[in-house]
C-alpha cells in the first residue's frame, strides 16, 4: 500500500501550480487504491487549505513558524511531513524551488528520485509508471518503479487541473519547524519587468520570438502584437541568450512550459527544446520564411514569409478585424 | 586560493534536427547519429567559474568528467578555455550507474583533489535531463546547494549566486563551500578558446582514473534509481498537419490568417 504525498510550496495565493500537483497526486492515489495528503511549506491561510481540499487533498499538513523560503528548512520541514504521514510517494511542484529541495529530500529518505515528468500512473499492485521527456524532447523514457519510495517532480502544465468541490474538507495538522541555522540566505528578489501581459504560464494567447528577429528592439513589433491580442511575448532560448530579451520570457525544456490557446511563432525555427515548452499549446501558427523549419511540422497554420513583411500588415488586419467585432 | 571544481559531462550534440535522431537498436539510449559534444550548461558552468576567478584572482578551475575515452575532447575544451587541470573519471568501470552512483563517483574523486570551495554542475543534462547529480553531491558532502545559478561573487568567506527564479532573480548568499548548479544567461555564455591555448590545452596531460584509483568497488556506487527500469523509450508521434497560408503578398496572407484565426476563435 503506496501514501502519496504532494508537497506545495507556495508563492502567495493559491495558484495552478498548486491545483497541477494536488490533482496529478489526486489521480495517483486513485489508482493506488490510496488517499492524497498534502503538505504545505511556507505561510498560507485558510482559503489556501479550502482550495486544497477541494482539489482533492484528504488530509493536509502545515508547518508552523516556516518564514519565507530557504531551501535547507524547507528540505527538512518535507522530510518530516513525509514522515509524519508515512509517505512513499512525494511529489514535488517543478519550480525553481520545487526543482532544488525535492532531490535532496529524496536522497535523505532513499528514494528514487524523477523530475521534470509529464505523465505519472499507478495500479493496484503499487507499481509507478513514469513518463519523462529525454533527449530535449526528442524523446519519451518510460520508467517502472516497482518498489520503496519515490519522489517526483510533474513538469508544470504538463496535468490539466482538476474538477474542484467547493465544500470538501480534511484534517488539518500542524507541525513545529524544525531547528536548524541555514548555510544560505535569500538577500534579494528582483522580478523582471516582462511587459503588461498577463504571466506567461496563464497567457491565453502568446507572441513568441527567436533567433530570426534579428535584434532587441525588433521585439517591439511582437509587443505591439500582444497588447493587440491581449497576450503576452516570449521567446526561444537563443533570444535570451543574445540578451535580447530577459530570461523569464524563455520558452522550452529549462524555461517556462506554457499552454496558451494560441502560440504565435515568429523567426523561431523549432529546435526540440524549445517545443517541450509549448506542448500544452492548443493552435500554434508559425510565421518563419524558411518553409523547412520544423516548427511547422507541430504547427496548426503557418506563414512561410519574411516576418518584416508580413508583422505590419497583421497589424492592420487584426486591428480591422477588432473593429468590426466591437 | 579558491578551488573551483567544475563538473562536465559529454552527450550527443543535442541541437541535431529531429529528422536525425534515432533510437540505438537496443531501444534504451539514441542512437550515435551526431558528433559529441560538452552537455548544455556545462560549459556556461565553466565560463562563471572562470569569470569568478578573474574577478578573485587567485583561484584555481579543475574540470572532471566521468565518461568514455572521447568525453577527454570535453576537457581539452575545457582547458582550452583556461581550466587549470582536467580529470577524466572511467565511466566504463561503472556499467550502468545511476544518478546516485555519479553523485559518489565524482565525490570520491573530488576528496583526492585539494578541498574544493564551490562545485559547479549545469541545471542537467542534454541528454536525460536528469537534474540530480549536483543536488546529490551536495548531500554526499552535506554542503549547502543552490540551483539555476548565472554569475557569482565573492563577499567576505560567502558566495553571492544570482539564481533565476520564475519571474526574475534572487541574490543568494551562501556558505563555502558550496555546490550550485548553472543556467544560461546572456552573461555566461561560453567564451571561444584563443588559439594559442587549444595549443596548451592538447600538450596538457589528462590523467584517467579508475575505480581502484577512487578506492571504490563499482558494484557498490549503485542508488536507488538504478532500481527504476526503463520499460519503453520512444520518439513521440507528431501527426499535426500544418495548414500554409497563401496569398499573392503579405497584405494577402495576413489578411487570410486573420480570418483562419477567428474561425479557431482565439482572437
Amino acid at each position: 500500500m503506496r501514501n502519496v504525498l504532494a508537497i506545495l510550496i507556495p508563492a502567495g495565493a493559491f495558484s495552478r501550480t498548486e491545483a497541477e500537483t494536488i490533482t496529478a497526486g489526486k489521480s495517483l492515489a486513485a489508482q493506488l487504491g490510496a488517499d492524497l495528503s498534502v503538505g504545505i511549506l511556507g505561510p498560507s491561510d485558510d482559503s489556501f487549505a479550502r482550495e486544497c481540499f477541494a482539489f482533492g487533498a484528504k488530509s493536509l499538513t502545515r508547518v508552523e513558524g516556516l518564514a519565507a523560503y530557504q531551501s535547507e528548512a524547507y528540505s527538512a520541514a518535507a522530510q518530516q511531513i513525509a514522515a509524519s504521514v508515512a509517505a512513499d510517494v512525494i511529489l514535488f511542484p517543478s519550480t525553481t524551488y520545487g526543482l532544488e529541495i525535492a532531490p535532496g529530500v529524496g536522497y535523505r529518505l532513499g528514494a528514487a528520485v524523477i523530475l521534470d515528468c509529464v505523465g505519472l500512473i499507478g495500479d493496484s499492485s503499487g507499481n509507478l509508471t513514469i513518463t519523462k521527456p529525454v533527449y530535449g524532447g526528442k524523446a519519451n523514457s518510460e520508467l517502472i518503479a516497482r518498489q520503496g519510495p519515490v519522489v517526483i517532480a510533474m513538469r508544470m502544465r504538463s496535468v490539466a487541473p482538476g474538477e474542484k468541490q467547493d465544500g470538501a474538507t480534511g484534517e488539518i495538522n500542524t507541525i513545529p519547524a524544525p531547528a536548524l541555522s541555514p548555510r544560505t540566505q535569500i538577500l534579494e528578489h528582483t522580478t523582471e519587468d516582462t511587459g503588461s501581459g498577463p504571466k506567461l504560464e496563464d497567457a491565453r494567447v502568446i507572441i513568441s520570438g527567436g533567433r530570426g528577429l534579428g535584434n532587441k528592439e525588433n521585439f517591439v513589433h511582437l509587443e505591439e502584437l500582444a497588447r493587440l491580442l491581449g497576450g503576452s511575448v516570449g521567446a526561444s532560448r537563443a533570444a535570451c541568450d543574445q540578451g535580447w530579451v530577459p530570461a523569464t520570457l524563455q520558452i522550452g525544456q529549462t524555461g517556462k512550459k506554457v499552454a496558451p490557446d494560441l502560440y504565435l511563432a515568429v523567426g523561431i525555427s523549432g529546435a526540440s527544446q524549445h517545443l517541450v515548452g509549448i506542448a500544452g499549446a492548443r493552435h500554434i501558427v508559425a510565421i518563419n520564411k524558411d518553409a523547412k523549419a520544423p516548427i511547422f511540422q507541430v504547427a496548426a497554420l503557418g506563414v512561410v514569409d519574411e516576418w518584416q513583411a508580413l508583422l505590419p500588415k497583421l497589424v492592420v488586419a487584426l486591428t480591422e478585424h477588432k473593429a468590426r467585432n466591437s | 586560493m579558491l578551488h573551483l571544481v567544475v563538473c562536465l559531462k559529454q552527450i550527443l550534440d543535442p541541437e541535431i534536427p529531429p529528422a536525425d535522431f534515432k533510437l540505438d537498436p537496443s531501444a534504451q539510449r539514441a542512437a550515435p547519429t551526431a558528433s559529441l559534444v560538452a552537455s548544455i550548461f556545462d560549459e556556461n558552468a565553466l565560463e562563471i567559474a572562470l569569470q569568478l576567478r578573474e574577478k578573485v584572482g587567485d583561484a584555481r578551475i579543475t574540470a572532471i568528467s566521468l565518461g568514455p575515452p572521447s568525453a577527454v575532447d570535453v576537457l581539452r575544451k575545457a582547458l582550452s578555455m583556461r581550466a587549470d587541470d582536467a580529470i577524466l573519471i572511467r565511466e566504463e568501470d561503472f556499467p550502468g550507474i545511476d544518478a546516485h552512483g555519479c553523485a559518489r563517483v565524482l565525490a570520491a574523486a573530488i576528496r583526492k583533489l585539494p578541498p574544493a570551495d564551490l562545485i559547479l554542475c549545469g541545471r542537467e543534462t542534454g541528454d536525460w535531463h536528469g537534474g540530480l547529480v549536483a543536488a546529490f553531491l551536495a548531500a554526499e558532502f552535506d554542503r549547502p546547494y543552490t540551483n539555476f545559478v548565472a554569475g557569482i561573487t565573492k563577499e567576505g568567506d560567502h558566495f553571492h549566486l544570482r539564481r533565476q527564479t520564475e519571474d526574475g532573480w534572487e541574490i543568494v548568499r551562501s556558505a563555502a563551500p558550496a555546490v550550485i548548479t548553472v543556467t544560461n544567461d546572456d552573461h555566461n555564455l561560453p567564451r571561444i578558446p584563443k588559439v594559442k591555448d587549444n595549443m596548451m590545452a592538447f600538450r596538457k596531460q589528462i590523467p584517467a582514473w579508475t575505480a581502484s584509483d577512487l578506492g571504490l568497488v563499482p558494484a557498490s556506487v549503485a542508488g536507488p534509481n538504478s532500481k527504476l527500469e526503463q520499460s519503453r523509450l520512444y520518439v513521440p508521434v507528431v501527426d499535426r498537419k500544418c495548414e500554409i497560408i497563401t496569398g499573392d503578398n503579405a497584405e494577402a496572407k495576413a489578411r487570410q490568417l486573420v480570418e483562419r484565426l477567428a474561425a479557431l476563435q482565439v482572437i
